[in-house]
């Protein structure tokens, strides 16, 4: 049954919270040794999370060390109690849009749900391979990097880091039915890129 | 192509293509979750695309759970930059 799946995400512990705020509060302080260990926690993360927004890899490093600096700059700002991996990402997603450019011939994202779904083996017969598909891990990553920059940032968000739905709308400035939608539709076309990947190379 | 739209216990597939991510995350009322299973149960399309959905997203969970480390020279770079900031100024108020 596909209820069974297992929802269990890995949500970032009060205590890393807690951690997080400490060394901030250090950073603010001008303990370089706390920012360190703030970096070396979030750096991949964030890289993670730019590169899914910014394709060009040397723009991803800018915008990169562009957030830290912010950081380091901004840490007395942060306030307690949000999750410093938020923080960090949402104003890492203001820094890549400002580097984003709006690529010609965006895939079809606003193609009706029923047609999506369709691409994504609804009514199609079977796909044999796509179990093996789901574990093998470069196929996976090469069906992730072929969605668009916004059908990645949604799925890093809520099926990577774990953000709650009410989080993860938050951070992308979304209702939370309009990103539901978004996430829905970022898995369909997920899906339906691994199909297509499987018939290429059938 | 048109899409199959069964009518399996008072619900259509595209109803259930639309419920499904509340369902799988246990986000739906009782009423509605039963209303899914036993759909699921009675409409073999659906069953076999709700494994499928819930498979690839148990895929992307797994397979990309950990983001990848940056590259060294990345990371150096960073930490050069960084090394080389003045001291934050506290903040005012």
């Amino acid at each position: 049954m596909p209820g069974e799946e297992d929802g269990a995400l890995t949500v970032p512990a009060a205590t890393a919270a807690a951690e997080d705020a400490a060394l901030l509060a250090g950073t603010a302080a001008g303990d370089r040794t706390a920012f360190e260990r703030f970096v070396a926690r979030h750096e991949a993360a964030v890289l993670r999370y730019v590169r899914g927004l910014v394709d060009d890899a040397d723009r991803a490093e800018d915008v990169l060390q562009e957030r830290f600096i912010a950081a380091w700059r901004g840490a007395a700002g942060f306030r307690g109690g949000a999750a410093a991996r938020g923080w960090l990402l949402s104003i890492a997603r203001h820094a890549a849009q400002r580097h984003r450019r709006r690529r010609a011939g965006e895939p079809a994202t606003h193609l009706p749900l029923e047609e999506l779904a369709r691409q994504a083996g609804f009514s199609q017969p079977a796909a044999p391979d796509l179990a093996r598909a789901f574990e093998a891990r470069e196929l996976v990553e090469r069906g992730f990097r072929a969605l668009s920059p916004e059908e990645r940032e949604v799925l890093i968000l809520r099926e990577l880091e774990g953000f709650s739905g009410e989080e993860t709308a938050a951070l992308l400035g979304l209702s939370l039915a309009a990103m539901k939608s978004r996430l829905h539709r970022a898995r369909l076309r997920f899906l339906g890129v691994l199909r297509g990947e499987i018939d290429a190379h059938a | 192509m048109r899409m199959p739209d069964r009518l399996v216990a008072g619900l259509r597939c595209a109803e259930v293509l639309e419920a499904l991510p509340d369902y799988l995350e246990h986000a739906l009322p009782p009423q509605g979750a039963q209303q899914v299973e036993a759909h699921l149960r009675g409409c073999d399309w659906c069953e076999r695309f709700g494994g499928e959905y819930a498979g690839g997203v148990a895929a992307l969970r797994r397979m990309l759970a950990e983001p990848p480390a940056p590259p060294a020279a990345v990371r150096t770079r960073l930490r050069e930059r960084l090394a080389a900031l003045p001291p934050p100024t506290p903040r005012n108020g």
